[in-house]
């Protein structure tokens, strides 16, 4: 697991933007918000990390009936939570080591 | 209006369609060469290519994405696809981070290399011929596809160097 992370910032956020079922536009929409227009992902990108989380199980399809004319949905799987948690705990630690100097 | 252009290099092919645009010509649809085109506002859509992964088609999945995305699909033409989207609605670029550009141009790279090898072969295959039996008509061949070769190669080249530059200043 360890070679999955540090996680590019792409990854980081579209696993974040994942944690409800979510689709490739609202995907783009909640990271915008999230940092404040600060990255708008590329429809490409976005297209490429999805399928490469989609091979390695991170994320899974949502919606139950693939029938339905509904855009396809994306939610992150137990795997993607885990690989999510290791990077938290190693920004947390970037953080909280850059505070020790601060002062 | 209709236009015939021959672009290999997708770069060069995005920066044309949106300088149209800005002259209010929007491109609607591509097929060998000929580019159609519809009177437009002004600058109203941003122009993106794209080429797809795979050499078997990814072909709908992609356009399915992409509609869902925001994008409109304009044309897929064998592994290429023509996008825009309108200028209103903010930037549009394909790729937002440099290692999703590195993947880009190593695919263009590949895809160039893969046929720039078939095209070498195409050319020795014409040369052989034309040694055996000179004529006009087959010069005139050889050295067409002798042009095609230089051109792919600098293609392959650019790739190399924009991969290279993208490298650097990460």
């Amino acid at each position: 697991m360890d070679k999955n992370v540090p996680l590019t910032e792409a990854l980081f956020y579209i696993l974040l933007a994942v944690r409800k079922p979510n689709h490739g536009y609202g995907i783009i929409q909640d990271v915008r918000e999230m940092t404040g227009g600060r990255l708008i992902l590329g429809p490409g990108t976005l297209y490429g990390a999805i399928n490469s989380m989609m091979s390695k199980r991170w994320i899974k399809l949502y919606s139950e009936d693939k029938e339905s004319r509904k855009k396809k949905e994306y939610q992150i799987t137990d795997t993607g939570r885990d690989i999510f948690e290791a990077e938290v705990k190693r920004l947390k630690e970037l953080v909280e080591n850059a505070k020790l100097y601060e002062a | 209006m209709n236009k015939f252009r021959l672009y290999f290099d997708k770069d060069e092919e995005t920066k044309w369609l949106n300088l149209m645009c800005m002259n209010g010509w929007a491109f609607t649809s591509f097929c060998l060469g000929v580019y159609h085109f519809e009177p437009c506002e002004s600058g109203e859509y941003i122009y993106q290519i794209d080429l797809l992964s795979s050499w078997s088609g990814n072909k709908k999945d992609f356009a399915v994405f992409m509609e869902e995305s925001g994008v409109e699909v304009l044309s897929q033409w064998y592994r290429w696809v023509f996008m825009r989207k309108r200028a209103s609605e903010g930037p549009f670029e394909m790729y937002s981070d440099n290692e999703s550009k590195i993947k880009q141009y190593a695919r263009i790279r590949n895809f160039f290399a893969v046929v720039l090898v078939v095209e070498i072969l195409c050319f020795l295959d014409e040369l052989y011929f034309v040694m055996r039996m000179p004529t006009l008509a087959l010069w005139g061949l050889v050295v067409l596809i002798g042009i095609i070769i230089l051109a792919f190669l600098q293609i392959v080249l650019k790739c190399r160097w924009k991969i290279q530059q993208l490298r650097n200043e990460e």
